[in-house]
């Protein structure tokens, strides 16, 4: 049932915006840091104003990559339409050599693949690897045979790597228009078969941290531009929710934990945390 | 012992599979569009990935121009026949009718998305519209198609799409159950 009020974050409260960007993470020599962000490319004042909030925490936190989790460019995709919803607002970011990770939305022209900015090397789909973390980049809009005979393959082979998928379509989520059960029932057997650590989606315009279900922590990152205010709703399998404002999230990998904090449009930290890979949780 | 057997040796033949002699013929038809199609590719080149956008939709323009010019007598049925409409259209009913309500309540959801549109042959698919997720469990029971198309699902039709050109190259109407 809806809170009165819209939904709280669980975790941590909100806080006024802070004077400083407050990093949560711990920085440790040698670790993966990356930026995660969804439902972005709308070239609203919003999106300039989270990418505002993604560079002053870089400066904290210097990440060296983003996953981008679909809906890239939202509406028309001529060449200013990149400039205006990508190339613009992450300016600060592309200079500074972010690479940008992207997987497709369903408001993206699946010839985003060809744009080099999003790394997709013409692919829908693929899988690459930072330090000791293996990424899977999954296209959620077209799950066919082909392409999950792909994942069963590139799975299978990533060994003791950290496993991280991201795609478009949430498998949980409260929001108001529900998880993606016929993509959960297609992907979630192999997650679980090979061990898969951590999930992040888009697609809910919203924050959403669940507890692990069958053993993996599924996180929705879809506010980072659009807002569906209210569209998250009290659930016993949440650990943390957001939905008063726009959002992204920084994660740091060191050896067996992967940290992370969840920010808003305005600065405040929403969640943050530390998770166990599997294999190592108590 | 050939006096009535040719009516005799037509019974003992094994049965044809319909679906199998169905599908056949749609690859034969995808083929065919798969031969034109590499003809424009040559001509406006294949795309490889680039930094630049306006290449991207230069290209993507030009090979739906030409695509669309040499299928301007393309119709509905062209390659998504009548018995492979029928056939489709039963394989997706049964389908939908093994899921249980949450998943098509998805799947309603999802589709609210997309704007009220009809979509027609050899017509783009409009640019600024998103593309409905595609049932994942729907796919296997449809024949494969080579990469560079796709099936996607609006409103109640089955639309078979090229991809990178975005042209629409046939409609099955009434294919999903509503």
């Amino acid at each position: 049932m809806r809170s009165r009020f819209g939904a709280a974050i669980i975790a941590v409260a909100l806080a006024a915006a802070p004077l400083g960007a407050q990093v949560y993470l711990p920085m440790k020599s040698g670790s993966v840091r990356f930026l995660v962000l969804g439902d972005a490319g709308t070239g609203g004042r919003e999106q300039y104003e989270v990418a505002n909030q993604m560079v002053r925490y870089g400066k904290t936190f210097p990440f060296t990559f983003a996953i981008m989790l679909g809906d890239n460019i939202y509406g028309s995709e001529r060449p200013q339409d990149f400039d205006r919803k990508f190339t613009r607002p992450y300016k600060t970011l592309l200079d500074k050599g972010i690479e940008f990770d992207a997987a497709l939305g369903n408001h993206d022209d699946p010839n985003q693949r060809f744009y080099k900015p999003f790394n997709l090397g013409g692919n829908r789909y693929r899988t690459f690897k930072k330090g000791n973390v293996r990424f899977f980049v999954i296209d959620s809009n077209y799950l066919d045979p082909e392409q999950l005979k792909w994942l069963d393959k590139e799975l299978a082979a990533s060994g003791s790597d950290w496993k991280i998928a991201y795609f478009h379509h949430p498998l949980y989520t409260t929001a108001r228009r529900g998880p993606e059960v016929e993509v959960r029932a297609v992907l979630e057997p192999l997650f679980v078969k090979y061990g898969v650590d951590v999930v992040f989606s888009g697609h809910e315009h919203i924050y959403e941290r669940y507890k692990p279900q069958k053993g993996i922590y599924y996180f929705t990152v879809g506010g980072a531009a659009k807002l569906r205010r209210g569209d998250t709703h009290p659930s016993p399998l949440l650990s943390a929710r957001f939905d008063r404002d726009r959002s992204f999230l920084l994660a740091e990998i060191a050896g067996d934990s992967l940290y992370f904090q969840t920010v808003s449009r305005i600065g405040a930290v929403v969640d943050k945390g530390v998770l166990a890979r599997r294999g190592v949780r108590p | 012992m050939l006096a009535a057997g040719g009516c005799k040796n037509e019974e003992a033949k094994p049965a044809e599979n319909p679906t199998g002699a169905v599908f056949a013929d749609f690859a034969k038809r995808v083929d065919a569009y798969m031969k034109v199609r590499k003809t424009l590719v040559d001509s406006v080149g294949e795309l490889d990935p680039t930094r630049s956008q306006a290449e991207i939709t230069t290209r993507a323009t030009k090979l739906a121009s030409s695509i669309i010019a040499a299928r301007a007598q393309a119709k509905p049925g062209d390659i998504f026949t009548p018995e492979f409409s029928a056939l489709v259209a039963t394989l997706i009913k049964q389908e939908y009718s093994r899921r249980p309500d949450s998943v098509q309540e998805t799947r309603e959801d999802q589709q609210d998305e997309l704007p009220d549109f009809v979509p027609k042959v050899n017509t783009l698919y409009p640019t600024t519209y998103p593309l409905a997720t595609f049932p994942a469990t729907l796919l296997p029971l449809l024949p494969p198609l080579p990469e560079q198309l796709e099936y996607r699902v609006v409103q109640n039709y089955l639309v078979l799409r090229d991809i990178e050109a975005n042209v629409i190259l046939d409609v099955m109407p009434n294919a999903v159950p509503s």
